[in-house]
């Protein structure tokens, strides 16, 4: 036997699903090599003998055929080896030293496209990304036809290669943007790329920052918005989503989908996301500095319902509220972990929780369980769940400071939110930008 | 770029943060009638050297004024950087201690002063830490957050208002020149606009832009002083420590179901005050990094815990108000030698070339 | 580089965490009185606090009482025997008994004003009654949130146009201003009602030193254009209700002696009428009756010294200051104050006017 076959068996051992069918194309006995897996063989087939039927009629030579039909290449281990991989065929021959990669029939492994899941769309285009990186460009494509988008590809990793794209419109977005993020892929063309904190690494971003660099999106309508300003989209590979970079503190409240409607309802849609990060970062902490330590600020009616409503409870209010935060955040985790069909369960037991049982057990003020539904209700309404996750988190800060401070320690708990994402840049980028596609244009 | 809204945004928070705790006081005890004489007065020395000290910078483009005195020579530069230096450093202190012994005595009376002084300088130092263009950006989102705020209040204490305090409206000797309080209202009118020479490689600025902003804060200035004199007229305000918040304390709004704004406008005003505390380090760090050159982080961390412990030194309310009145004096010097050197110096380097 | 701002916040911690929080009580373990007496006894101030107590189901009103040296020591002493902190954050309503507003209440006002931990907003009225029986019939027939003394002077409430508002501050400000004094209600414990309002104090110097009726109170709250709205005026020959009011005020110094002419224009609504006056004698009749009360009310407070309506103010550009300082001893008692009403029927409901 040929020593590459014996070579390329010996790398895949026990990969039962690899096949390796003896073929005869024009009187030469070939191999077909491929993942069971991932081609459709059967319909492979019908096609190849097509083309040998073709081939035969015109009198083709086999190289002929095989430099028509795929690529023909050297003898190479590695490469052979990454193509059978990716879902190629090979056609070996045993006579040439050369074989053929052939774009074969696939299995159909990839979802079909799909209403979002992740992000609910009123009025507006409904088709979302899915696993398959060229389906993603393709949606690009077909939601705006334009010529300039340029699509550049890369391939990182030492072990697994992964499938990269860099979407971005020449002419729109900086130059310099472009080539930074060029050019720390290139730098990083070993590091892999399994999950969004490899991402980020080699774009060269701490790990350790709250807030999350890259806006995704699961929707093409949304990514072509954000490339029309002058941003710049990734796909990865097996990832369903658009990574948009840079990411602006705007992004929390905008959707380019509010467009479809008229403007003032546009500004009315925005100014309540703006209000929900304001409650749901603020409400908490000012029922703690409230209750604790500032209660003059409250009205004399308003304080004696909450002293009543306090009565007899047993630890401090900034106990109180991290408890029922905890539990709070439990039933949101859990929520997202249990399928589907069990998931309403938690969503009662958790509304009786903290509905009645917790109120009429003494552990809690009633106030303390609106303040808690308004914190989570105006939470989800920020854009983007990274977003509001990190919200989740600054809202901490917020309460301890304010159980020490009072009100002057949720005001400085502000300043310290303002600067910490005053200070996030994105290649030099400020997050806080406002009018980023106006600069864009202009350097770009 | 042109950075000229984060320039004007925070030289409105600085001012704006000057204003309303010291100087209606200072204002109110210098003059008995007629106090817009006395403010006039600040404002014009305020716009005239706002005018001669951009006017000198403009002289050198993409420089600050570390750079224009070290051009100068290394004697030159420790005669005019020294001064200044020991300045940011006093009105940190300063500041930092008068402003946690405001909160003290306006609310959370039982905190000790160290834990405010703690709050104020870790979280000022953070952001001097970060840099330049971060205090900016972070100008910008606290000004969003909070000017609405403070316009809010600041209407509603017209509620109060009785305009027959207005009169008279002459008070025909200028003896007001010559009191301590009026020198030390000062600090207002003056102590805002350094930062202007220090930004000057990292943003640039449109100088008329400034100085409307300066023209902004002419109401502010005005309505500090007279809204306490038109609610309690002079001889009562005279006698309060802090005037305008008493002012926005006797404020009585129905239907807000909060009782006290006052605590709101005071905060939202601290929140200005540690911006202003942050630009104070991280200009005291550039002069700094000029006579030894090294990372933010250690001399500010070095400057807050100095800081720190100066401030807990001072005893008592007596002794911040003797550290403000020595302070009107080295703030005259400086605020009146830089800006005036910068447009000499600008002016002759004009003529030579 | 990266350790020091983490050990920073470590150290920052343990000492947060040991030390604890300075102001941090919880709302439930302070006491929020509500209502304030202070009486004065043998040179000591004697203190009633009216302290709604939120328990679980119901809210019950307690009336606790201490004496002290001053306020503060008698506070002091209350927050010691009690389970709770009192806080006087909250206080809406200072009550002062009679006897100690004839005294004098100026160093008790500065005290409130320089602690600052009763509200400058905090209303000051005047009990009639001895301080104790006044608390004790208050907490009898008062409602569980025990806000009734509060909702009574409530302009959003039970206030009406005659009862006299003032707070902490406007107190303060008349005890050092030249030209201006207060009128405080005067109030006692009632047999049908809760409370009943006797008219005001006139406070000259934090001294009371005359009383006016309600109806005299309602002139001085149209003079300071408070309105006047709702107030019922009964006549011989009508009576109306007044739903507007504002004023005008001419003054002159001619040979040191002060003139001022005051004019109130009201916008009043017929109610009743007894025979069949026209518009015009309904008019007249009004104006005379109002003209007649504030001249006499006038007289009274010109007497005693007491600028209550603020006249002072209107003479700030007209007498030097230094002259405007002996206002209420030499130029108050020379003024000639005119005083004229206008009135204007705004409609006359709906009947016509004569057709029954």
């Amino acid at each position: 036997m040929d020593p590459f076959i014996k070579e390329l068996k010996e790398k895949f051992v026990h990969s039962d699903d690899l096949f390796l069918h003896e073929e005869e194309i024009l009187d030469v006995p070939v191999l077909l090599v491929g993942f069971k897996s991932l081609i459709d063989f059967t319909k492979t087939k019908v096609t190849l003998q097509k083309y040998i039927d073709t081939a035969i009629s015109s009198q083709k030579t086999i190289g002929e055929l095989l430099n028509e039909i795929g690529e023909v290449k050297e003898k190479d281990l590695e490469e052979a080896v990454s193509s059978i991989m990716t879902g190629k065929l090979l056609i070996i021959s045993n006579s040439h030293r050369k074989y053929a990669v052939i774009e074969p029939f696939h299995n159909m492994l990839n979802r079909a496209i799909e209403p979002p899941t992740n992000e609910n769309i009123l009025q507006g285009s409904l088709s979302s990304f899915n696993e398959d990186i060229k389906t993603n460009i393709g949606l690009i494509r077909k939601q705006i036809n334009a010529s300039n988008i340029r699509a550049e590809f890369f391939s990182v990793g030492s072990e697994q290669k992964t499938k990269l794209s860099m979407l971005y419109f020449e002419g729109q977005a900086d130059k310099k943007l472009v080539e930074k993020i060029r050019s720390s892929f290139e730098k990083n063309q070993d590091r892999e790329i399994n999950n969004l904190q490899n991402l980020a690494k080699s774009l060269g971003f701490s790990g350790w920052s709250v807030i999350s660099k890259v806006n995704t999106t699961e929707l093409p309508s949304e990514t072509v918005a954000f490339l029309r300003k002058g941003r710049v989209a990734l796909f990865v590979d097996r990832y369903p989503f658009a990574l948009i970079l840079p990411c602006f503190l705007w992004d929390m409240f905008t959707l380019e989908n509010d467009r479809n409607y008229p403007i003032p309802l546009m500004a009315s849609i925005r100014l309540v996301r703006i209000f929900g990060i304001l409650i749901s970062l603020l409400i908490p902490a000012l029922y703690v500095a409230l209750v604790a330590v500032n209660p003059e600020v409250l009205r004399i009616e308003l304080a004696l319902s909450i002293a009543q409503s306090r009565e007899a409870i047993p630890y401090p209010a900034l106990v109180e509220i991290l408890l029922m935060l905890i539990i709070l955040e439990l039933i949101i985790e859990a929520s997202v972990r249990l399928p589907s069909s069990i998931g309403p369960t938690i969503t009662m037991v958790g509304g009786i929780i903290l509905g009645q049982a917790v109120v009429e057990a003494k552990l809690v003020s009633t106030l303390l369980i609106i303040i808690l539904a308004a914190t989570t209700i105006a939470n989800s309404t920020l854009v983007g769940i990274q977003n509001s996750l990190a919200v989740r988190l600054f809202k901490y800060v917020l309460v301890i400071l304010a159980s020490i401070y009072g009100v002057l320690g949720i005001l400085g708990g502000i300043v310290l939110i303002s600067a910490y994402l005053a200070s996030i840049e994105t290649f030099g980028i400020s997050y806080l930008n406002l009018n980023y596609a106006k600069e864009g244009t202009k350097n770009g | 770029m042109d950075k000229s809204l984060h320039v004007v945004l925070m030289y409105l928070l600085v001012h704006l943060g000057l204003i309303f705790f010291l100087y209606p006081n200072d204002i109110i005890s210098s003059s008995d009638e007629g106090q817009w004489m006395p403010i006039a007065i600040g404002l014009l020395f305020h716009f005239v050297l706002v005018w001669i000290y951009m006017k000198g910078l403009s002289f050198f483009p993409k420089q600050n004024i570390i750079h224009i005195y070290s051009e100068m020579g290394k004697g030159f530069a420790t005669f005019f950087l020294l001064p200044v230096f020991m300045y940011l450093m006093l009105v940190n202190v300063i500041g930092v201690r008068a402003y946690s012994e405001i909160i003290t005595i306006i609310f959370l009376s039982n905190t000790p002063s160290w834990a405010i002084i703690i709050l104020f300088l870790s979280i000022s130092g953070y952001l001097a830490a970060k840099g330049l263009e971060v205090i900016f950006r972070t100008g910008i989102l606290l000004a969003l957050i909070f000017i609405p705020i403070i316009f809010f209040v600041l209407i509603a204490t017209f509620q109060n208002v009785d305009w027959n305090y207005l009169l008279p409206l002459i008070d025909d000797d200028f003896h007001f020149m010559t009191t301590p309080s009026y020198m030390k209202s000062f600090s207002a009118f003056i102590g805002g606009f350094l930062f202007l020479g220090f930004i000057a490689p990292y943003l640039t600025y449109n100088r008329k832009k400034v100085l409307m902003a300066a023209t902004l804060l002419i109401p502010f200035f005005v309505f500090a002083v007279y809204i306490p004199i038109l609610t309690f007229g002079h001889g009562t305000a005279s006698r309060f420590l802090f005037p305008y918040i008493m002012a926005v304390d006797s404020t009585y709004i129905n239907w807000l179901m909060f009782d006290r704004v006052t605590m709101f406008f005071i905060l939202s005003l601290v929140t200005f005050i540690m911006l202003h505390l942050s630009l104070l380090l991280w200009m005291a760090y550039q002069i700094m990094n000029h006579w030894f050159p090294h990372q933010p982080l250690y001399s500010i961390l070095s400057f807050t815990i100095v800081t720190f412990i100066t401030s807990i030194m001072i005893i008592d309310w007596k002794a911040v108000e003797r550290l403000l009145w020595w302070n009107s004096f080295l703030q005259f010097y400086v605020l009146l030698t830089i800006p005036l050197s910068i447009y000499f110096i600008g002016r002759r380097r004009k003529g030579r070339a | 580089m990266r350790i020091i701002p983490l050990k920073l916040l470590i150290t920052l911690c343990t000492v947060f965490l040991l030390s604890g929080c300075w102001d941090t009580k919880d709302i439930n373990h302070r006491s929020l009185p509500i209502v304030m007496g202070v009486a004065m006894e043998d040179d000591q101030y004697n203190i009633h606090l009216q302290i709604p107590d939120p328990d679980t189901d119901v809210m019950q009103v307690r009336i606790v009482s201490e004496t002290g040296e001053t306020v503060s020591q008698a506070v002091d002493k209350l927050s010691a025997n009690m389970e709770s902190r009192i806080d006087l954050l909250h206080v809406k309503v200072i009550v002062i008994e009679k006897e100690l507003a004839k005294e004098g209440v100026k160093d008790l006002i500065s005290g409130f004003m320089r602690a600052r931990e009763v509200s400058p907003k905090a209303l000051v009225v005047v009990s009639d009654e001895k301080i104790e029986p006044f608390f004790s019939n208050l907490n009898n027939t008062t409602d569980p949130q025990g806000t009734t003394l509060f909702d009574f002077f409530d302009k959003d409430a039970g206030w009406s146009p005659q009862i006299a508002l003032t707070r902490v501050w406007e107190l303060y400000r008349s005890i050092h201003s030249t030209t201006r004094d207060v009128v405080l209600p005067i109030i006692k414990s009632g047999d049908s009602t809760v409370i009943q309002h006797l008219g005001s104090a006139v406070i000259k110097n934090g001294r009371m030193v005359e009383r006016i009726d309600p109806e005299e109170t309602l002139l001085v709250n149209a003079f300071y254009e408070e309105s006047t709205h709702g107030k019922v005026e009964v006549m011989e020959e009508a009576t109306v209700l007044i739903v507007g009011n504002t004023m005008d005020h001419k003054s002159r110094n001619i040979d040191q002696v002060p003139y001022l002419n005051s004019q109130l224009h009201l916008k009043v609504v017929l109610l009743e009428t007894i025979g069949k006056p026209t518009d015009k004698e309904i008019r007249t009749a009004l104006e005379t009756q109002l003209t007649n009360r504030f001249n006499e009310m006038f007289s009274k407070i010109q007497e005693s010294k007491a600028d209550v309506l603020g006249l002072g103010q209107y003479f700030r550009a007209k007498i030097p200051s230094e002259e405007l300082k002996k206002w209420r001893s030499e130029h108050y008692p020379k003024l000639k104050m005119e005083f004229e009403v206008h009135a204007v029927i705004r409609n006359e409901g709906q009947i016509k006017l004569g057709a029954d």
